[in-house]
């Protein structure tokens, strides 16, 4: 049980500098996950926690003990690797009972403490086995059994499920979370699957090219992204932008496309500062965000015309083409429109964003 | 996945051709077999028989050479005066001794070179193969005359030392194509784990085995062998079976019939190391060089 403290840190392989001072605090037993696309920086952040690489600038600390200088085995950590790393000529018991036996820990209390992670975790028939017996879902449960043993102060998982099959994976993020709720330890979970980080953990990091984007709860990242770079990478569907422009007319402030003419809600035109009030943005709407319907249902609906209709089981994806791009809408698998037809969506404008068109920051 | 087994299609040239290579591997077995077996048949046999040979062209008179009694008063003369036991010894001594060095250093260095990244790695593993560029002959008399100001001619500390400075390379060689294959995420494992760094690399030696088992037969093969080093480092105090068997050749008295017994005696035991770890030697060989 620890919280971690990453203060200023920077990563260079070389010249190239691969984590840009980067800070973030994960409260003790939190449920941290670090999400991004591949070479974004979430692995050699984690390596540098667990100390299998050199931390070039800045501290990590473990509540108040700065750890850059200790060895990866003394800093009590766990790590699960996204290949497992199992010890391929050691049974699964030895493989999990490894971290005690490093510790010097007696027969007795490894046999008790062993066959209680593989009970945990559903692999006590297999202990006998050893790894290339065992498909990637038990070699997955074996890494974390290694992992759990040994109460240690801090989880650290490394895509652990990246490699398993869609209906695994989504049985073993419920078993992740649930497993660290009851172990109440602190756990950093790297992965770029936005799914996998907005439906496990507490606090989500997400980083982009070495900087940190953005830190808050699943709920702040996916409702309320910092910027447009957040706002596209999180949500799937992903959210749709369009290049707007921002126009003055009377008290209000318009957002105008060759399609369309919408005003800003009151509030949001406070939240867009002046300079900002005339000029072109991007408009970012998430496809659950939009109705979309065959008869015009209000003056304000934007016209569009239908490109492709995506059948999801529950719900149905609807491509539809304005005139210079195109916009992804989720509706019910009743909608009748077919491709090349006229159809109308509806934004909903509680729910839009509107971001900087130069740095792409959000206004709101 | 796609079959591994290579399609045959029986055409007329395919069919000669394994009619040939029948042939081909008879004339080869014989050609390399022939020599072990007159070796062995003739230590057991008495001089005068040994010599008796079927007039040339004379096939049916072949039966002569397996008409003896056979006798082991060779195996004894070299053993009871000739001292054999003790130059079997040395040979075990040396081929082992320099064995096991070489593989404790080569297994480290090649580790530290396969898994540490420093300036020069490249330069420094090239040199350290390129000692094994120049023909043993070559760097001999240097070799003979830095041996002889150290005082280790002709002491089997010297033989080992010389071996060693031929096998270390080797192993250095093979072994880092063996830990090149290990995955570094078993050590990570092994040291997030609680290991340090040498036990992270004493975890993954089992996984190398397979190498280290292949570099063991090289190298007491190469040692056990040897000729020229024995003759000249070893001779004297450190003399080895090779060395012991020349000198069954003397001016006025060739002892064919020790010589004989004295090659059994130096074959028999690489054979049977050779049976004993054949599938060892095999797998070891193959797997640095092809990844699965």
């Amino acid at each position: 049980m620890a919280t971690v403290t990453i203060r200023n840190v920077w990563k260079y392989y070389g010249q190239t500098p691969a984590v840009k001072d980067l800070n973030v605090t994960c409260p003790d037993g939190s449920f941290v996950s670090i999400l991004g696309p591949s070479g974004c920086g979430k692995s050699s952040t984690m390596r540098m926690i667990a100390g299998l690489e050199h931390i070039s600038a800045g501290d990590i600390l473990f509540d108040s003990q700065r750890i850059n200088d200790l060895a990866p085995k003394d800093r009590d950590v766990a790590m699960v690797f996204e290949n497992y790393a199992l010890y391929p000529h050691k049974t699964v018991f030895e493989n999990i009972a490894n971290p005690l036996r490093l510790r010097g820990t007696s027969d007795a209390t490894i046999k008790e403490r062993v066959t209680g992670a593989a009970r945990l975790l559903e692999i006590a028939h297999l202990l006998e086995r050893r790894p290339h017996e065992l498909s990637g879902g038990q070699k997955q449960r074996v890494a974390i059994g290694r992992a759990i043993v040994r109460e240690p102060k801090l989880f650290l998982f490394d895509e652990p499920i990246a490699h398993l099959d869609a209906k695994l994976r989504a049985h073993m993020r419920g078993e992740i979370k649930h497993l660290q709720r009851n172990l109440g330890t602190t756990m950093i979970y790297v992965t770029h699957d936005q799914l996998e980080a907005l439906s496990m953990a507490d606090f989500i990091a997400v980083m982009h090219d070495g900087e940190l984007q953005q830190w808050g709860t699943p709920s702040e990242i996916f409702n309320k992204p910092v910027n447009a770079w957040v706002a596209g990478f999180v949500g799937e569907p992903a959210m749709n932008f369009l290049t707007c422009d921002l126009k003055r007319r009377g008290d209000d402030v318009v957002l105008s496309h060759r399609n369309f003419d919408i005003p800003l809600l009151p509030g949001q035109v406070r939240q867009l500062n002046g300079a900002a009030q005339a000029g072109v943005a991007r408009m970012g709407v998430r496809p659950d965000a939009m109705t979309v319907s065959m008869t015009r249902p209000s003056e304000a609906a934007i016209e569009g015309e239908i490109f492709v209709n995506e059948l999801l089981g529950g719900d149905m994806l609807v491509e539809v083409q304005l005139a210079d791009s195109r916009i992804r809408v989720k509706t019910t698998p009743e909608f009748e429109g077919k491709p090349g037809e006229t159809c109308y969506l509806t934004v909903n404008r509680d729910k839009w964003h509107v971001f900087d068109a130069g740095d792409g920051h959000a206004y709101f | 996945m796609a079959s591994r087994d290579v399609v045959h299609y029986n055409t007329p040239l395919q069919r000669v051709l394994s009619v040939l290579s029948v042939v081909f591997v008879i004339f080869y077995l014989i050609w390399t077999l022939l020599p072990f077996v007159i070796m062995f048949v003739s230590s057991f046999k008495d001089l005068l028989e040994a010599f008796k040979l079927p007039a040339v062209g004379d096939w049916a008179g072949v039966g002569v050479f397996f008409e003896f009694t056979p006798t082991l008063k060779h195996y004894q003369t070299l053993f009871s005066e000739n001292n054999f036991s003790r130059y079997m010894l040395n040979s075990l001594i040396a081929a082992g001794g320099s064995a096991v060095i070489s593989v404790i250093f080569g297994s480290l260095a090649a580790y530290s070179l396969s898994r540490v990244d420093f300036r020069g790695k490249s330069d420094l593993f090239f040199w350290i193969i390129s000692t094994r560029m120049a023909p043993v002959v070559a760097v001999m008399v240097p070799l003979f005359a830095i041996f002889r100001s150290l005082d280790l001619v002709g002491t089997l500390p010297g033989l080992i030392l010389a071996y060693t400075t031929f096998n270390l390379p080797f192993a250095i060689w093979i072994l880092k194509g063996f830990f090149d294959n290990v995955p570094y995420g078993i050590e990570e494992a092994q040291m997030v784990d609680g290991a340090t760094r040498f036990q992270a690399f004493r975890s993954i030696l089992p996984l190398v085995a397979p190498g280290i088992g292949a570099f063991i037969v090289l190298c007491i093969l190469f040692a056990w062998n040897d000729f020229l080093f024995a003759a000249i480092i070893g001779s004297g105090g450190a003399k080895t079976l090779p060395v012991a068997t020349r000198e069954l050749v003397q001016p006025q008295n060739i002892q064919w019939g020790a010589i004989m017994a004295a090659g059994v005696v130096t074959t028999a035991p690489m054979m049977l190391l050779g049976l004993v770890i054949r599938k060892y030697l095999v797998t070891g060989l193959t797997m640095g060089a092809v990844k699965e």
